[in-house]
């Protein structure tokens, strides 16, 4: 008996899969359809927009300010990008995400191109083209605390330190093979690696030239000292999907105008430096209140959706997990496994980099709100089915004597009073959603944790914006525990317990 | 004219045989009381009648159809014709008393809210609960619980009613409130099985008494044939001891 039970699990974790990879065909179809040749710019024609992925961290070359309470990317590369679309005669869209995600977007076809300080190593060249070179950095440094100044100068004096860089990041690589006798520390932000360094977790950041300065002139407790790197492709280029020749002699052009009339020096680099001074000059919080505003907004959308998602396919694969139909059984039985036995982080990319395959304009916020959705409806299934397995067998019992089909004794007899002993439990759930629906902040969802770490980014300040994201947080569970509560108690009083 | 025929009637939980070929009909118009020892399969035998346990094999003919093999959709047609009142009254503590007795009529029949809740409040006054309407289960007595399970069962018209000893879990002073509120079906003409531990009600109420032991119905008959002259050595055994 038991062995047969183990054969059927396997036997269903099998379909499950090559259930999942019927589904992961088209995708790769799609996605060769995407990025077929020349189809980039054909769309970008054809929608009217320019869409550039960049990771808004980077002062002076990428980086955000609050213009009229709404953020604005703005930078030498913003600048970049911003000619090119003009050249092309469409609009451009800024889509801002973490560093290493967006090779991946590129890839994807979820942005055209990729402009963010990137340099053309052998290894990116396999995945995607490059054009020319536009900016070349005037070298490495190391972003240290003040005190630490005159200690930590050379890759020597960084021995036995922990360095950090930004993950996937030229610096990255260059710390691991120029620097072996340091520990490494990636992250994917600069605000958390500044974060990182100014609370002692690493001895010094390798940021370029640019940055490292940029941070210095506006956090008085930093320093920036020129590095011993040796770097051997030095120099920023637009990367775009392979197969695009003739996007990338479009955005060859534009650079060779930019360079001829030195616009980097003469345009950009001073926009930049004005709104970094005003950054400067107007730090104030108040200012970033806004910003704050607009991610508890979309932290409460999200959240609500997903609740909705949640409950409803919970409920469905509960019922399918308790159904006398074998596949259905089993079928749920594995989603619930496989949704609780994997990182819901590694999910929400999933859904929306492998998702996205299928459906090609599938925003940020739709595969946030899904993949938390399917995480929870995993979880509110199990809570229900152990809501129902705790009823007395007498109640179903009942319910069937008097005519009531098993459906209609479910939704009328058994549901209502296992969500009545589950609440509870389903409490804790949506409350453990609010709070993981920040990790949706890795796909560039404008929710409350990434329009804190905008804030860190804009105030060059790491611990004041988590502290007031942290603040803001527990006044949501808070709140939300409350009113679940008296949910609960109403629902005691009706039973006169 | 028979309403339930019973043939070859068995039933296995894993290797253990409870009832071993039982054949019997229940006429209409009846009151059956079935006695007999603890574990001597009265209780599952009753909950063969209506299918909640699946017999092993043999045929359950109810309505000229055997509920044996049938869809589960028509048995669910055939279940609201056979009552059912349980051990543990198994109100629906999430219902007022007047919803757990209408809940069914308007899920299952499709009656109206209005004709439900009039029905529902005729049953309780019958049952002598009209004032209990809207109290909750919990705040009631379990002789009360039991009489609003009565009234429920009967709110879908049932041909037969089957009780499952429905007053072994009542406080003794509360056994008589149930056993008036039976009395007063059988006097309207239900067809009834009941199980049940009550020598007396078994006696003065039933037309049939039916006795069981180890699986088998052992013996039939008028309540004073088998209380008064037992003819199964395990009858005259068990009332030796119960009278």
């Amino acid at each position: 008996m038991k062995k047969t039970k183990l054969f059927s699990f396997f036997f269903a974790l099998l379909m499950f899969f090559s259930l999942g990879a019927t589904f992961i065909k088209p995708a790769q179809a799609a996605n060769q359809k995407q990025v077929a040749e020349g189809s980039i710019l054909k769309k970008i024609k054809k929608s009217g927009e320019l869409v550039v992925g960049t990771s808004a961290d980077y002062p002076p070359l990428e980086f955000t300010t609050s213009e009229n309470g709404k953020t604005k990317y703005v930078g030498v590369d913003i600048e970049l990008a911003r000619d090119i679309a003009k050249d092309l005669g469409v609009k451009l869209v800024i889509k801002n995400m973490s560093f290493d995600s967006l090779l991946v977007a590129l890839e994807t076809g979820k942005v055209d191109m990729v402009i963010s300080a990137m340099t053309p190593t052998p290894e990116r060249k396999q995945s995607v083209a490059f054009s020319k070179i536009y900016y070349k950095p005037s070298g490495e440094y190391f972003l240290v605390n003040k005190k630490d100044k005159d200690k930590y100068t050379s890759i020597q004096s960084l021995k036995g330190q922990t360095v950090g860089a930004q993950t996937g990041s030229n610096q990255y690589n260059l710390v691991k093979s120029q620097m072996k006798d340091s520990k490494l520390k990636g992250l994917g932000k600069i605000n958390n690696l500044v974060l990182a360094l100014q609370s002692g977790k690493v001895s010094a950041v390798v940021v370029e030239e640019l940055i490292a300065k940029a941070y210095a002139e506006n956090n008085s407790g930093l320093a920036a000292v020129r590095s011993n790197l040796k770097e051997t492709q030095a120099g920023n280029a637009v990367a775009i999907a392979k197969g695009q020749d003739d996007l990338v002699a479009q955005v060859n052009k534009t650079i060779d105008q930019v360079q001829k009339k030195d616009l980097i020096s003469k345009e950009y680099l001073p926009a930049a430096a004005k709104y970094m001074k005003t950054e400067k000059k107007s730090n104030t919080f108040a200012k970033y209140i806004p910003y704050f505003f607009k991610g508890i907004w979309y932290t409460i959308v999200i959240t609500i959706f997903s609740v909705i998602i949640g409950i409803v396919l919970g409920i469905i694969l509960a019922l399918m997990r308790l159904s006398k139909n074998p596949i259905l059984h089993w079928l749920a039985v594995c989603y619930i496994e496989f949704i609780r036995g994997t990182p819901q982080m590694v999910q929400i990319l999933f859904v929306y980099f492998g998702i996205g395959y299928l459906i090609s304009n599938l925003s940020a916020l739709v595969a946030g709100i899904i993949a938390i959705g399917l995480n929870s409806g995993a979880y509110v299934a199990e809570d229900i089915r152990s809501g129902i397995d705790s009823l007395p067998k007498g109640q179903m019992e009942a319910a069937r004597s008097l005519g009531l089909s098993r459906q209609k004794a479910f939704r009328y007899v058994i549901i209502p009073q296992a969500i009545k002993n589950i609440w509870p439990a389903l409490g804790n759930e949506f409350i453990t959603l609010l709070k993981d629906s920040s990790l949706v902040s890795v796909i560039g969802v404008a929710e409350l944790m990434y329009q804190t770490q905008l804030v860190q980014t804009s105030t060059y300040k790491g611990v004041l914006p988590l502290f007031i994201a942290m603040i803001i947080y527990f006044i949501m569970t808070f709140s939300l525990t409350r009113l679940l509560n008296h949910f609960e108690k109403r629902m005691k009083r009706n039973d006169n317990d | 004219m028979t309403m339930i025929k019973v043939e070859h009637l068995k039933k296995s939980f894993g290797k253990k045989e409870v009832l071993k070929d039982i054949s019997a009909n229940v006429e209409k118009g009846k009151v059956i009381s079935i006695i007999g020892p603890s574990g001597s399969g009265k209780s599952t035998f009753l909950r063969c009648l209506n299918v909640l346990e699946t017999p092993t094999s043999g045929k359950i003919i109810f309505d000229g159809q055997d509920l044996t093999h049938i869809s589960e959709k028509e048995l669910d047609i055939l279940r609201e014709k056979m009552g059912m009142v349980f051990q543990s009254f198994n109100l629906f503590p999430n219902m007022n008393v007047v919803e757990n007795v209408k809940l069914a009529p308007m899920k299952v029949k499709g009656v109206s809210e209005e004709e439900a809740e009039k029905q529902a409040l005729e049953l309780l006054d019958k049952v002598g609960l009209k004032d209990r309407a809207k109290q909750y289960p919990s705040s009631l007595s379990g002789g009360q619980q039991q009489r609003v399970a009565i009234a429920r069962a009967l709110a879908m018209n049932p041909e037969v009613m089957l009780f499952d000893e429905p007053t072994s879990a009542l406080d003794p002073e509360m056994v008589g409130e149930v056993l008036k509120t039976m009395q007063d079906l059988a006097d309207s003409g239900m067809t009834m099985v009941i199980v049940t531990h009550e020598m007396g009600f078994a006696r003065e109420v039933s037309d049939e008494v039916w006795f069981m032991a180890d699986g088998c119905l052992q013996e039939q008959g008028s309540p004073e044939q088998i209380f008064e002259n037992p003819q199964s050595p395990r009858a005259k055994d068990f009332l030796s001891k119960v009278l």
